[in-house]
């Protein structure tokens, strides 16, 4: 009789447990937006630069093209094709399905925005997911006239040789400094003077 | 009948739930990966990178720098040779690709000062911003428009013309005395002094004169 009780415990707890477990995985739900890559990976694909796109490549037939402006500005004029998805709203469910699907098509999906740096945040944030098939778009847009137009750009390009400038400077003021006392050689206590007016101005700082 | 059947099931269900409990266990090793998320969500970073709180303008730049606020630290994401030829002072150099390095986390990874990135433009510091946000490093900025943005703003600025406000001017002044602070010299501000200086040689009262600032001078 005591050994017929014990079992019953037994099997009531066993099944108790196969219940939570159950429940457990019917309630289960995968977080979304899950990064597929991880951070050193994706350093090195960046590092490739082989995901910017030159704006004559866009005409293939495999591209699709989504605008991360504002609707806004997507309204006011866009390339071309392209579908509007503000870049605060790409992980949205809607746009994650659309992302996936055009993975599965196998489609090359591009992204720009009004400029690189606009568009390179979301193009980071979709790699990063598991997008491997997102290029960035190396254009600005701007308007001449209420046209859209895209010019190409160089990304990162230095615009000035910021050392070169300032030697430039240097010398430039030195010459003309130098012109002036060619000018005015005689009196040699002027010169003089220069110093001593210079020193305290040095020293004040 | 019936009875009979749920029985004979019946004098099965230790046998039933056992099997359950194995079938359970042998589902384990089935379960897919876990693959653990290192970091900070992706909702959450992307609500970060969007914010335009995480820029920091070549003015307040210039301004930190001049006053040698202590509080930060710069990160040159360039390669080695642009930053050879010319950084901002102090700066430390990570290319892009060492990003990531063991050497250089405990520079990024830590609470006491802020990293301001910079690149050419924001580009490619930006990059580096979104990896290292992503890893939670805490207090991460960048230099909205890089070195190219500090060239055209505070090494050269465009001098206003004569329709622009007031503001313009004084912003102008300041850009300029920020620019002769990082070593550019200005043609016209010596041949300015020099022609001070020109003019009242002849009268000898340039010792007065001298006197007379010196104090102010002093007085600073």
């Amino acid at each position: 009789m005591k050994e017929l009780e014990k079992v019953k415990r037994i099997s009531i707890a066993s099944t108790l447990f196969i219940l939570a477990v159950i429940i457990g995985v019917l309630t289960f739900e995968r977080p979304k937006n899950m990064y597929a890559i991880n951070t050193k990976d994706t350093l090195e694909k960046l590092v490739d630069n082989d995901y910017l796109m030159a704006f004559n490549e866009i005409n293939k037939p495999d591209i699709v093209l989504i605008d991360v402006r504002s609707q806004y500005e997507y309204e006011k004029g866009h390339l071309v094709d392209a579908i509007n998805m503000p870049s605060p709203e790409i992980l949205s469910e809607e746009n994650q399905s659309i992302f996936i699907e055009l993975k599965d098509s196998k489609k090359t999906v591009v992204i720009y925005g009004k400029t690189p740096e606009e568009a390179n945040i979301p193009f980071l944030m979709l790699y990063q997911l598991g997008f491997d098939n997102v290029k960035l778009l190396s254009v600005d847009i701007s308007y001449l006239q209420n046209k859209l137009v895209a010019n190409t750009v160089n990304i990162e390009k230095p615009i000035a040789d910021i050392k070169a400038f300032i030697d430039e400077s240097i010398k430039n003021s030195n010459s003309s400094s130098t012109v002036i006392k060619k000018v005015q050689p005689a009196p040699k206590k002027i010169i003089t003077v220069k110093k001593k007016k210079k020193k305290p101005v040095e020293g004040g700082c | 009948m019936v009875k009979k059947t749920v029985a004979k099931v019946l004098s099965f269900r230790y046998k039933i739930l056992a099997l359950i409990l194995v079938l359970l266990a042998g589902g384990l090793v089935v379960l897919p990966k876990y693959q653990k998320q290192k970091g900070i969500k992706s909702e959450q970073l992307l609500s970060n990178a969007i914010s335009p709180e995480r820029y920091i303008s070549t003015d307040q730049l210039a301004d930190k720098i001049i006053n040698q606020d202590p509080s930060f630290i710069l990160i040159d994401v360039r390669d080695e040779d642009s930053y050879n030829n010319y950084s901002l002072p102090n700066a430390l150099n990570i290319p892009l690709q060492n990003l990531l390095d063991q050497d250089f986390e405990g520079y990024l990874n830590q609470n006491q000062f802020d990293v301001i990135f910079y690149s050419n433009d924001n580009f490619y510091a930006d990059q580096a911003w979104v990896l290292c946000d992503r890893l939670g490093y805490k207090n991460l900025r960048v230099l909205n428009g890089g070195i190219n943005k500090w060239f055209t703003t505070i090494i050269n600025p465009t001098e206003p013309t004569e329709t622009m406000s007031t503001e313009e001017y004084k912003l102008y002044s300041t850009r300029k005395a920020a620019s002769m602070f990082f070593g550019v010299m200005y043609p016209d501000q010596m041949t300015a002094e020099d022609s001070n200086l020109n003019v009242p040689v002849p009268k000898k009262v340039i010792t007065v004169k001298k006197k007379k600032k010196r104090a102010a001078e002093g007085g600073c």
